[in-house]
Order: structure tokens, then C-alpha cells, then sequence
């Protein structure tokens, strides 16, 4: 049997929610890091690993998604490659109904279609690194029937709530799974990424329509931990569940250090050109512990921050502790601590705006204040 | 209109920096190629067909040139078309022997595309030009050629291929570097001819065995000899021939000098060029950087002054970089000190190593050679 997989972008769950920034798109079209956008991670994860069939899920909103997609070589082959953006249209209107499950019950037939052996399922708002062959060998050495991966983090009040907590046996079997009501730190948490085969895939499709419409896939997998051999399969290294503003805000500062550690000639992050000159420090600009994108102008000080593609950062200025998405002008003497800046904002008579590490304030798109 | 790209030069005068390869593949301004300059002009001016003429060392600039998507020159009946010298039914393989040759040799190509006018460009400049404002000019003026010319200082039109025209621009006299010149108007190496007739000359050209095979130096005086309608174009704007590893370095350092005249954030006129997969660039926490241009992939943790940093450059701890050009992953090491240099790509700078000075006249190219010697002197001491 050929290992081919078939790489399925999940939608982000209904506990995912990033104040202000989804409104305008779903988190994984976010921009992140100065260049990016959250679902190059997951993307280029699948494509790292050869995978070249990519299903990539949205639950509205899609303008950001396509246009994103469309414009980036992920690095698959052009011809046998295929990447195909999906949406349910019947239950897009109505965020109850509108779970992964539904929408891979819509477009079933291109999951059929499929050649692959096996399916890889891996939502986009989280944040790591991964061959997914690695998970696949895993997969088929433990002889599971299907296999999620988790983290064991000390974390889990904090960074992931709602998400689904793993109960391990020590042959790695998962024997049960509860949702994460914020009672303990250290907890096994699902990455909610799961490698079975394509043949189950469907199958437990299946099953959960006919259970309830209200089911996830993370449902309808709990829901069959006594009929089926469920595997953990444990993710070492860096992890951002990216389920709120604050998560978000946090990713961006953590990642700015450990980008060169994660990412590598041999692990690239792929992403879309957008044939911006380089950055122009101008006279008088001080910056430190920075990341920064191209097509920038900067004369005023940027601390620990991170600075999207295009932004212009006028003299007198202070940024610290700020993520500062593409597109945005700061304007002469404002001082920005601990703030989200969404695209294309201008910012100039509110002289200071000022959060908390732990709330950080968020100016909304297009916003002039 | 298809445009013919004169891009076979070595380029003796870069030194090292065109040992390996082609000098329009020498990287500029942190993330550009020399070739984007008129690649991107030609996208830019809705030209689609581009014939590139290549020759000394091409293989990287072969591969590079036929990625046509990055330019936007993919589209249908369009495209790049890397032209070498090639072995031919009746004339055998020759190389190309002059800028005119070069042409005279891809005729078949010309009239295969059905080229109606022919531009002929440099692979060597750094500038932005609208060349179908030009076109319309040639066209309007009825010019059977038509010679971009910018207006130099009179002190350095010696320096220059010089057009002296008459009230109306229409050239009455080309004179190659002339002791004393008697106007301005300094020839841009851009050319714009109608086809049939330049086909004439050529083929008359290819016959004469005196022949330097030259647009300078034999096809523009025999226009002239002949009474033809040869045109000045006037080009206001940045335009800088890169020639010399001091131009090089100068063109660089305008990209941060305060008139900044070639503007690289015009959306309007963007210049295009190979994507890498680089990160953003990460300035570490005791990073000092005051006035620079530096692009994806560096890192910098030390002092950077007056530079310009090319993709995946670093600039390590304690090290100073001034009124320098770092190229492609080029690295410094902790403690080095560098003024004036252009850094090769590559080349791994050891720590605490001192190169080039304030006040030196010229601009001093880093090699790995250099390196290794100096390393070396350093280590007997």
C-alpha cells in the first residue's frame, strides 16, 4: 500500500475566537510575523512533507483565503499537484450548523475522488512544525486505527481552552477525551491533527451526520474511542494554539526568536510575493529585538516588536511590545505599547495607546484614529 | 514592439563579483538582480516578447531569466527567450562579436515574431523607464531610430557616447566619448529602430569585414551617413550604469541617500524579481542600525551605518558595517569592522578582522580570497 496522504487545512472550531481580527477573515488568513499568513504553517507543513493534494477548508469569509492561496507557490509539482479551497454553502450562513463535519459532508465526493491511502486532517490555527511522515510512520508502527497528535504542556488553563484534553494509557492508547473547562496546567492537549485512512475518514464522516448535526470531528473521533484503536501520537517543540487576540499577540512575539530555530532551508515557510523593496531605516530610527518586513520606512524607535510589510513609522514614534500588521502608518510622536494594529490602519492623533502584555489593545482594519 | 536585451558582457571591470557569473545577474539593492531593472521595465511598459542575448558565463543567468512568471512575461505569445550564440544551418557557431552581431545573429527570431519596431536595452543599468512613451515618440516623430539620451553635467559628457541634435532632437552628430563635447545629451545604450530598416543595415553590416559589429561605433554612423531620421529621447530620472565596482557601490548607497531618485516603492513601478523563502529580517536586541537598506533574511546584531544589506546577509555581535554593501548571504563576523567595502556573496568575514577605511578613495571588494589571505597574514603575526 503507496503512503500517500491527502492534506485536509481544517476550519478553526467555534471556540476559536480572535476579537476584532475575525471579522474581517478567519485567523489562518491573519497576517503573522511580518510576512506571513497563519495557514502558510500548516501548508507548508504538508507540502514539506510531499504532500501535494491539499484540501483546504473555510467556514465564510473566503476573500482572504483565495486570494492568498492563489498567489503562493507552496513548492508542489504544478501539474500533479492539486490544491482546492472548499466551503459548504448551504450551512455558510449559520454558525451553529457550519462544523468541519458539514462541510466535509458537502464536498465529500472530492475526498472520494481522492487516490490517497490516508487522510491528514490539521486545522489551521495552530502553529508548529511537523513532517507528517514522521506521524505517518508512527501511525503504522503503533497499528492504530486512527492516531491524534498532542502536547503534554503545563499551559493548558492559560493557552488552550476548550481545547480537547487526552487521557493516555501507557501503550499510548487514548482511552478518553474531555474538553478543556481551565481546571489544570498540565494536561496532555490535542493538537486536533489526526492521520487515519481515507476509508475511515468517510466512514466517520458518516457517522457523525447521522449522529448529530451538531458534531465535529473531534466529537464524532471522542465519540469512538471504544470501538476504534485511538493512538497519541506526542509533538515535540514549539506550539501556538492561536484561539483569541491574546494568543495571537503572544505567537508573534514568541516566534520572532525562535523563527531561524524552526525554520530552515530544508524547512521553508512558504508564502506569498509580494515584490516589496527592503526596509529603509532613515535617520534617527532605533530598533531592537525586532522582527521587520520588507517595504517598510522607519525613523522613529521600534522595541520587541514585530512589524508587518509596508508600514511606515514616522520620527518621535515608540512601538514596544507590538504586532503591527502590513500596510499601517504610524504617524509623528504616537506611542504604541502592547497593541495589535490591524492592516492599513493610520494612526495619528490618539497620541497614545497603551495595553497590557495580558490585554493587548487592538486598533480594528482601515481604522484612522 | 520586442525588446533585446544586450546581456553578454562580463564585465571585466566587476572584478570577482563577475568571475562565475554574468554581469547582469550580480545582485543589487538588497534583493534585486541588475537584469530586473529592465526586465521589469519592459513588464512595466506592456512588452511581453524579450529576447535576451547571453554569452559570457550564463548558465545561472539562463536559469534565472527563464522563470519569465516573475516578471509577469508569461503571458500568452509572450514570453523570455534566453538567446545564445548558436550553431546555425549555414554560418556554423560564432560567438557573438559585437553588440550589433548579436542581433544581426537572431534575426530569424525578429522575424519570426513579426517585429514591427526593435528596443534594444542594456543588461547593465539601474533605472525605471516607461520605453511605450518612447515608442510613441519614435512613432510621432517618424523616426526610422530613436537614442535615449539623459542630460549629463558638461564635465563628465566626455565620459559619454554624446548626440549633438539639432533645435527639434533630431541627431545630427554622435560622437563616442569626445575631448570636447559640444552638448549634454549623453546616449543611454536604449534604442528603439523600425525593424525593416535596421534589418537592411544589418545585413549590409554583417558584410563589411571592417566592421566593428557595433550600434555605437558602426550601424548609428551609417544612419547618419545616409541621412536617416535618428531621434533624441529625452529620459529624466535616476540612470546609472553599474559597471564599476565604485558605480556599484555608489548605485547602492543612492537607494539611502535623501533624494533617493529611483524611488523602489513606486506600486506603480515595482521591480520584480526572484521571491526566496527567506524570513523577515530579525534585529536582534543590541542592534545599532542608522541609515540603511536592509531586506529579508538578515540578521543583524550589530552596528550597521549607512549599508545596504542583501538577502540573508548577517552582521554579527560587537561588529560595525559602515557606508558598505553586504551581498547575498554574506556574513560578519562578531567584532569585524568594515567601511567602504562591497562584501561578495558568501563571503564569511572572520571576527574582529578590519577591512577598507574611511578615507579611502575607492570602494574596496571583499573576496573570499581576501579574506583567507588576510586571515592568514593575521595569524603569522
Amino acid at each position: 500500500m503507496s503512503n500517500k496522504m491527502l492534506g485536509i487545512v481544517n476550519l478553526e472550531p467555534a471556540n476559536v475566537h480572535v476579537e476584532g481580527i475575525d471579522d474581517y477573515r478567519p485567523i489562518s488568513a491573519t497576517s503573522f510575523l511580518g510576512r506571513y499568513r497563519v495557514l502558510d504553517f500548516m501548508i507548508s507543513n504538508m507540502t514539506n512533507s510531499h504532500i501535494d493534494e491539499i484540501e483546504i477548508y473555510i467556514k465564510n469569509r473566503p476573500r482572504s483565503t483565495i486570494e492568498h492561496i492563489l498567489g503562493t507557490n507552496y513548492n508542489v509539482n504544478s501539474k500533479k499537484g492539486k490544491f482546492s479551497i472548499l466551503y459548504g454553502e448551504i450551512q455558510g450562513n449559520n454558525e451553529l450548523y457550519n462544523t468541519d463535519i458539514a462541510n466535509f459532508k458537502a464536498n465529500i465526493e472530492y475526498i472520494e475522488q481522492s487516490s490517497a491511502n490516508y487522510v491528514v486532517v490539521a486545522p489551521s490555527h495552530f502553529v508548529y512544525i511537523q513532517d507528517f511522515n514522521e506521524m505517518l510512520a508512527y501511525h503504522e508502527k503503533m497499528g492504530g486505527d486512527i492516531t491524534v497528535m498532542y502536547q503534554s504542556v503545563n499551559n493548558a488553563k492559560e493557552a488552550f481552552a476548550q481545547c480537547d484534553l487526552l487521557e493516555l494509557g501507557a501503550d499510548k492508547r487514548i482511552v478518553a477525551m474531555s474538553k478543556n473547562n481551565g481546571k489544570y496546567k498540565n494536561r496532555d492537549v490535542s493538537l486536533e491533527c489526526y492521520i487515519m485512512s481515507r476509508n475511515l475518514f468517510i466512514e466517520l464522516i458518516q457517522k457523525a451526520t447521522m449522529t448529530s448535526s451538531l458534531f465535529w470531528l473531534s466529537d464524532v473521533v471522542a465519540d469512538s474511542l471504544s470501538d476504534l484503536k485511538v493512538v497519541g501520537f506526542p509533538h515535540r517543540g514549539y506550539i501556538s494554539c492561536i484561539n483569541s487576540l491574546k494568543a495571537f499577540y503572544d505567537a508573534n512575539l514568541e516566534l520572532m526568536d525562535r523563527l531561524n530555530d524552526l525554520v530552515s532551508d530544508n524547512w521553508p515557510i512558504y508564502t506569498k510575493t509580494n515584490d516589496t523593496q527592503p526596509t529603509l531605516y532613515k535617520e534617527g530610527a532605533k530598533v531592537s529585538g525586532s522582527l521587520i518586513g520588507n517595504g517598510c520606512e522607519i525613523e522613529g524607535t521600534v522595541i520587541n516588536s514585530v512589524i508587518g510589510r509596508n508600514v511606515v513609522i514616522k520620527s518621535g514614534v515608540v512601538v514596544e511590545n507590538s504586532v503591527i500588521m502590513p500596510s499601517t502608518l504610524v504617524n509623528k510622536g504616537v506611542h504604541i505599547q502592547n497593541a495589535v494594529i490591524d492592516k492599513y490602519a493610520i494612526i495619528s492623533h490618539i497620541k497614545e495607546l497603551k495595553g497590557t502584555p495580558d490585554e493587548p489593545i487592538y486598533v480594528k482594519r482601515r481604522d484612522r484614529i | 514592439m520586442v525588446a533585446m536585451i544586450l546581456a553578454g558582457g562580463r564585465g571585466t571591470r566587476l572584478f570577482d563579483l563577475t568571475k562565475k557569473v554574468a554581469k547582469p545577474a550580480v545582485h543589487f539593492g538588497g534583493k534585486y538582480r541588475i537584469i530586473d531593472f529592465p526586465l521589469s521595465n519592459c513588464a512595466n511598459s506592456n512588452i511581453t516578447t524579450v529576447g535576451v542575448l547571453v554569452q559570457y558565463e550564463s548558465v545561472l543567468l539562463n536559469s534565472y531569466i527563464a522563470r519569465d512568471h516573475i516578471w509577469g512575461l508569461d503571458i500568452d505569445g509572450g514570453g523570455v527567450y534566453c538567446l545564445p550564440p548558436r550553431e546555425k544551418d549555414v554560418t556554423g557557431l560564432g560567438l557573438y562579436q559585437g553588440t550589433a552581431d548579436a542581433i544581426t545573429q537572431n534575426l530569424d527570431f525578429l522575424d519570426q515574431e513579426d517585429a514591427e519596431y526593435v528596443l534594444i536595452l542594456s543588461g547593465d543599468h539601474i533605472y525605471k523607464m516607461n520605453y511605450e512613451k518612447m515608442l510613441k515618440a519614435h512613432i510621432e516623430k517618424g523616426a526610422d531610430a530613436t537614442i535615449a539620451v539623459l542630460e549629463v553635467p558638461m564635465r563628465e559628457a566626455s565620459r559619454f557616447g554624446i548626440m549633438n541634435t539639432d533645435e527639434s532632437d533630431r541627431i545630427v552628430e554622435f560622437e563616442e566619448k569626445p575631448a570636447h563635447p559640444k552638448s549634454n545629451l549623453a546616449s543611454m545604450g536604449i534604442y528603439i529602430f523600425t525593424y525593416k530598416t535596421l534589418r537592411r543595415y544589418l545585413k549590409e553590416d554583417e558584410k563589411k569585414k571592417d566592421s566593428n559589429h557595433d550600434f555605437g561605433k558602426d550601424i548609428i554612423p551609417s544612419y547618419l551617413n545616409d541621412g536617416l531620421n535618428l531621434q533624441a529621447y529625452r529620459f529624466k530620472g535616476y540612470w546609472k550604469d553599474v559597471g564599476t565596482i565604485d558605480s556599484l557601490w555608489e548605485a547602492n548607497m543612492d537607494l539611502i541617500s535623501n533624494k533617493n531618485a529611483l524611488d523602489l516603492s513606486d506600486p506603480s513601478w515595482k521591480i520584480y524579481t526572484g521571491d526566496n523563502n527567506a524570513v523577515p529580517q530579525i534585529i536582534g536586541p543590541n542592534a545599532k542600525i542608522n541609515v540603511a537598506y536592509i531586506t529579508q533574511g538578515c540578521v543583524v546584531n550589530g552596528e550597521v551605518s549607512h549599508s545596504v544589506l542583501f538577502t540573508g546577509s548577517h552582521v554579527d555581535k560587537d561588529a560595525k558595517v559602515s557606508d558598505s554593501v553586504i551581498m547575498n548571504g554574506a556574513k560578519i563576523g562578531q567584532g569585524a569592522v568594515l567601511n567602504r567595502c562591497v562584501v561578495m556573496d558568501d563571503v564569511k568575514v572572520p571576527p574582529h578582522m578590519k577591512l577598507g577605511s574611511k578615507t579611502s578613495k575607492n570602494i574596496l571588494l571583499v573576496t573570499k580570497a581576501l579574506v583567507s589571505k588576510k586571515a592568514e597574514v593575521r595569524d603569522h603575526e
